[in-house]
Formats: structure tokens, sequence, C-alpha cells
């Protein structure tokens, strides 16, 4: 009995030594920069290694910030591990990423924190280490960090703006849809359009959450459509409403402009299907590239913008195809 | 269910008997406790970031929350239950701190003082589904609370999260005693204080009892019903505590906190070599387990392995774990024979 249980254990610790070595080989190959083993790696301490500890790796959006995040490091000849939880929920794994990666002594971090002031007391942790932190993708109230790379949401709007000023001219009315009361990021793009649409003596009638979902868009668009039905144009802050907004429109047998904001897949396939006409799309390989780029001149001491705009691109029928191109060579397929 | 009833039976004479059979169950134990020896030597070797005073801390914190949820598990499963509602119940309790404290300015110790009620309040529900209602299985009883919890979660707090603890109320969770965590001091002295309870007090030796034969334990006079509704209870409060610790943590409450918490509790208590069928386990063992997963998931961070594959790697950790339970109760039923 004894000695079966010694097997066991010894069959179980060979199976962790397996699993830990192919994991370990997978960490390299998920490695921009240098091919090199974990322990070579480790030898050569004087080569920067930068982590990306991006929100979940479950999407599209943020396999496009991993293949930014590695090229930049292949470019630059760094070290790049790209890492993330197995979902955007798991704020307290997400945490331990970010620990595990400053016990590594890493040269710099880059994080998309998915809750913001929740990751601080990780980041001062780095801080103390003297690991320069990055944020990416979402920015946290924290002062020490290296500077905050990620979609200008207020140029995003106004471009919206301009978009729809120059599709329907003066005089024309908008309803706009956003993200939920108070979060910054559906602030800025909301205020971006009502800057430009304004100036542009176009009329907003109304500006309306719709918590960016689907099915809240959809059922907010038909109550603006009651309240309002010679609305022209509607911008929602992201595609998600936008495309809720859609469908309200097409029940109703109506011909209304709709902008969305992110450049969603779905709302890519709606373009091309020429129901929705455009979507400000954000720039997640950027994300990944330019948040790289930042914390690489971080670790070398050299000096790094507080605020990085990775920029925005309307994306409409006429550049649709060559987008999604794009964006599926990105992710190899 | 009389299945499970039946193979107490068999079983049941070798929890009786404790001096002689003892010496298998810490075998057990140790079988665990060998494995995560060699799970860190193995990671030694190849991390050279992994044996250092400061990983180690990191993960001491990092097995903490999961390590205090497990205890109140190993209860549910000695008595072959379960609790598939800690993680809702760690969300709950923690936003109505949150609530409380940060919304209401309630002094902080009552908040906490109420989130922990909740917590036990939440556990003591499960324990009256399963026994006054007869639910049929604290499965269904517990998923019930699950979801009802994280619902009530989501509602409350309008799906947002909540931050801003004072200092006092993440003491727990993110302070420290040197260089050691006060989170993992306080999983050492609650893992003592469970220790004793199940070995030392009357009702500690009911739970094994009723996990090993509640028809037997019934028939000697063992209160079965009010033995279970501690267990739940005790349960459902380690899982508000584990909520006090991840306040201090993340220094928020979030409605979606705790998500899958179940089955890291449950992976960590099985691990340690506790018996899904009931009346085997040990706090010990169950500390071990919880550390082997917090390594486990440490370890392969500091290797860069994708979460992905890290959720493979704890698969495959469970499954061998078990099968070594199965050739256990296998081996025992050979010598019975």
């Amino acid at each position: 009995m004894r000695k079966k249980l010694l097997a066991i254990i010894l069959l179980a610790a060979a199976m962790a030594f397996a699993l830990a070595g192919c994991g370990g080989s997978k960490g390299q190959s998920s490695q921009g920069g240098g091919k090199e083993t974990a322990k070579q790696e480790t030898q050569a301490s004087d080569k920067i290694r930068v982590a990306v500890i991006v929100k979940a790796l479950n999407s599209d959006y943020w396999h496009l910030v991993e293949a930014g995040a590695k090229d930049a490091g292949a470019k630059l000849g760094v070290d790049v591990t790209v890492l993330g939880p197995a979902a955007e929920t798991q704020v307290t794994e997400q945490i331990s990423m970010i620990e595990d990666q400053i016990t590594k002594k890493v040269s710099a971090l880059a994080v998309a924190p998915s809750q913001p002031s929740s990751a601080i007391p990780a980041f001062e942790r780095a801080k103390a280490q003297k690991i320069p932190v990055v944020l990416i993708d979402t920015d946290a109230p924290w002062q020490d960090k290296v500077s905050f790379v990620g979609t200008g949401n207020y140029v995003g709007g106004k471009q919206a703006g301009e978009f729809l000023a120059k599709k329907l001219g003066k005089g024309a009315k908008i309803a706009i849809l956003r993200g939920a009361l108070g979060d910054p990021t559906h602030d800025e793009r909301a205020n971006g359009a009502v800057e430009v649409l304004k100036a542009q003596g176009l009329d907003v009638v109304t500006i309306q959450p719709a918590n960016s979902e689907r099915q809240m868009g959809m059922s907010v668009m038909e109550n603006i459509l009651q309240a309002h039905p010679d609305i022209q144009g509607v911008f929602a802050t992201n595609d998600e409403m936008a495309l809720g907004a859609l469908r309200a429109i097409e029940a109703a047998h109506k011909n209304i402009i709709v902008v969305g904001f992110d450049g969603s897949p779905d709302a890519l396939k709606s373009i091309k299907e020429g129901k929705l006409t455009a979507s400000i799309a954000q720039n997640p390989y950027n994300i990944g590239y330019m948040g790289v780029e930042a914390a690489v001149k971080a670790a070398k001491g050299e000096s790094v913008e507080k605020r990085i705009d990775t920029g925005t691109k309307v994306i409409t029928k006429e550049n649709v195809q060559e987008e999604m191109d794009n964006l599926a060579k990105i992710l190899g397929r | 269910m009389l299945k499970t009833v039946s193979e107490k039976a068999v079983k049941e004479p070798d929890i009786q008997a404790e001096g002689k059979i003892n010496w298998k169950d810490l075998l057990y134990s140790l079988g665990a406790l060998l494995g995560l020896i060699l799970l860190s030597a193995v990671l030694t070797v190849l991390s050279p970031d992994f044996l250092t005073l400061n990983n180690l801390m990191n993960i001491a914190r990092q097995s903490a929350i999961n390590s205090l949820i497990s205890v109140g598990m190993l209860l549910t499963i000695l008595t072959a239950g379960i609790d598939l509602s800690v993680g809702s119940v760690l969300a709950l309790s923690t936003v109505v701190m949150a609530i409380l404290i940060i919304k209401l300015h309630v002094s902080p110790f009552i908040g906490v003082l109420a989130g922990l009620c909740l917590g036990a309040f939440l556990g003591f529900m499960n324990g009256i589904l399963l026994t006054k209602l007869h639910l049929p299985h604290p499965f269904i009883s517990t998923l019930g609370t699950m979801n009802i919890a994280r619902g009530l979660a989501l509602i409350v707090t309008g799906a947002t999260p909540i931050s801003g603890f004072p200092f006092s109320v993440q003491f727990l969770g993110a302070a420290f005693w040197g260089p050691i965590p006060v989170s993992f001091m306080l999983v050492l002295v609650v893992f003592i204080i469970f220790h004793l309870f199940l070995t030392r007090t009357t009702t500690g030796r009911y739970i094994y009892a009723v996990g090993g034969n509640p028809e037997a334990a019934r028939l000697s006079g063992v209160p079965v019903e009010r033995v279970l509704v501690i267990v739940y209870t005790l349960s459902g409060f380690m899982a508000a505590v584990a909520g006090l610790v991840l306040i201090g943590r993340v220094n928020a409450a979030y409605p979606l906190a705790g998500l899958g918490y179940e089955l890291d509790a449950i992976a960590a208590v099985i691990i340690g070599g506790a018996s899904f069928f009931g009346g085997v386990g040990t706090v010990w063992g169950t500390l071990v387990g919880a550390l082997i997963m917090a390594v486990l998931r440490n370890g392969l961070n500091l290797l860069g392995v994708s979460a992905d594959l890290q959720t493979v790697a704890i698969g495959a950790v469970i499954i061998g774990a078990v099968y070594i339970d199965v050739l256990r109760q296998r081996a025992i039923n050979k010598g019975r024979r």
C-alpha cells in the first residue's frame, strides 16, 4: 500500500514536472523578443523584460493587444510576456499575477487593471521594488504611473460628431446613447461628440444611458423613436448599444444613420452588410504596441509622456473590408 | 444517497477506532504534503524567483482567501455534503459591509460584524433548507442560495464595485507583521481553532460521525440535524471571513467577487485528502490542499504560463488527488474482506 502511494506521488510529481516543462516552453513562445529558455533568460538579467498583464485573454480585443505587445517586443529586442486571467471578473487573480511578476523582478510592467482602484496596492509594491508601471487600456487613479496608454475617447467622440455632421448637415436631429452614468470613458465619448455637433449646428435632442448593453440599447432606442420620430442620426458610445439601437430602428422601418464606438467584430460585420453606418474603431494593437514602447522607455530611465493616445479611426462601408483583413492578419487567421 | 449510506457503513469502524488507524490518515495527509514539497522543489529548480522570502509571503497571501473558505467547505464535505454558495455568500456579505461602512457611514466594527453575521445567517439558511425543508441534497439547497445571494449582491450594488474602506477594515487582508501577512496568521489561527473543534469537542466528533454514517449516528443519539445546521452556518461564516480578507486585498467590494471560489475550495479539500463520501479529512490536509493550488498558480505565473494552461494543471492535480482517494477506498475495502 505504502509503495503504491509512493509510486503515485512520484507519478504526480513527474506529471507536474512535465506540465511545468511544457508550460515553460509555451511561455517562451509567447515572448516576443528573444527565443531564450527560462533559465537563460535569468542569466541574461541585463536584458529588458516587460510583463504585460491584461484583463483576460479571452476575446479578440485582448488578443490584438497581445499581438501588438509582442510585435513591439520583437522590434525593440526585449522580452515581452503577456498574461491575463481566464475572465475579466477574476480581479484577485489578476492582482496575484502582478505580484508574481514583481517577484520575478521584471524591468517594467504594463497593466490593464480590471478594477483600477483595487490594483493600486499592487502598483505600490512595484514602485517599492523600483519597477515602473505603465497603465494600458484602462486608467487608474494612481499618481506614480509612468503613463496611461489608451484610446483617446474624447477625440473619438469628436470624430463621431464630425462624421454625423458631414453626413446630415445643419439642423439634423441627433440622439446619443451612452454607457452607465458616471463612467468617465463614456463621459468623454459623449462630450466629444456633443461639442462638435453643437459647433456644427446640429440638434442633440436627447442623451440617454443604455449601460453599454445591446438589449438596453434596443429598448432605449424604441422609447426615443416614440418621443422623437424625426431623429436622423444616432451616436452610441459603444457598439453593443449601437447594434441594439439598430434593431429598434429596423423594427420601426426607419432610415437613420447609426454610429457606434469600438470597431468590434460584430459591428464590422454589420457595417459590411450595410446596416450599421459607421463605428469609431479603437486600436487595441496600438495599445499593446505603444504600451510596451512606453514600458521599455521607462525601464531605460527615459522620459515618457503622461498620456499616450493610441488613436481611433472611423470605419465605414468604404474601409471595413480593409480593416477586417488587417485584424484577421494580426490575429493570424 | 442510499448507496453512499451503505458505503459509509463499511467504512465506519475505520473512523471510530482511533489510535491504530490514525497513522493511515496521517500518511494520506502526508501524501498531499509530500506532493506540495515535490511541487515546490520542481518550481525551485525551474524558477530562481520561487524560493525567496518575498515570493513565499506572496503565496501565503494568495492562498489565504481560499484556505479560509476551504476550512468551512471541509466541514460540509466531512458530512458528505457540499456548499456551493460560498462564493456568492462572500460577495453578498462583502458588499453589505461596503454599503454599511462606505455609503451609510456605519462604524466599521458594526459594519464588519453585520457582514459576518449575514454570512453565518446565509449558511444557517442552507442548513435549515436541508434539514427542515428536506431538500434532497445540499447540492440543491446551496445551489439555490448561491444564485439568490449573487443576485442580491448585484441588486444592492447596482452591479458596480464599491471602494474606499478605512484601513481598520482592510487590516486582515492588507497588513503585515514584519514580513508575514496578517491574512496568513489569521489562516493559521483559524485552522488551529478548527483542528481543536473537530478533534476535541463533541460536536466536532459528531461531524465525522454524521459523515461516516448518518443513520448509525442518528440511532446512537447524535443530533444529526443540529450538527448539519452548525456545519453550514460555519461554512457561511467562513466565507464572510474570507470576504473580509478579500476586502483588504483589493480595497473594494464588488458583486462578482468570489465567482467560482466554491470550486477552488472543493478542490483544496479534495486535494487535501478528504473523502467526497464524508467522514474522512483533516484541516491540515485542507491547508496543504489550498497551498498546493496557490503554489501551482504562483509557480506557473512565475514561469509565464497562460491562465488557460494553469486551469488544465489544476484539473489534472484534482483528478490525481481523487484517484489516490479511490485507491484508498479500494485498499480499505480489500482489507476488510
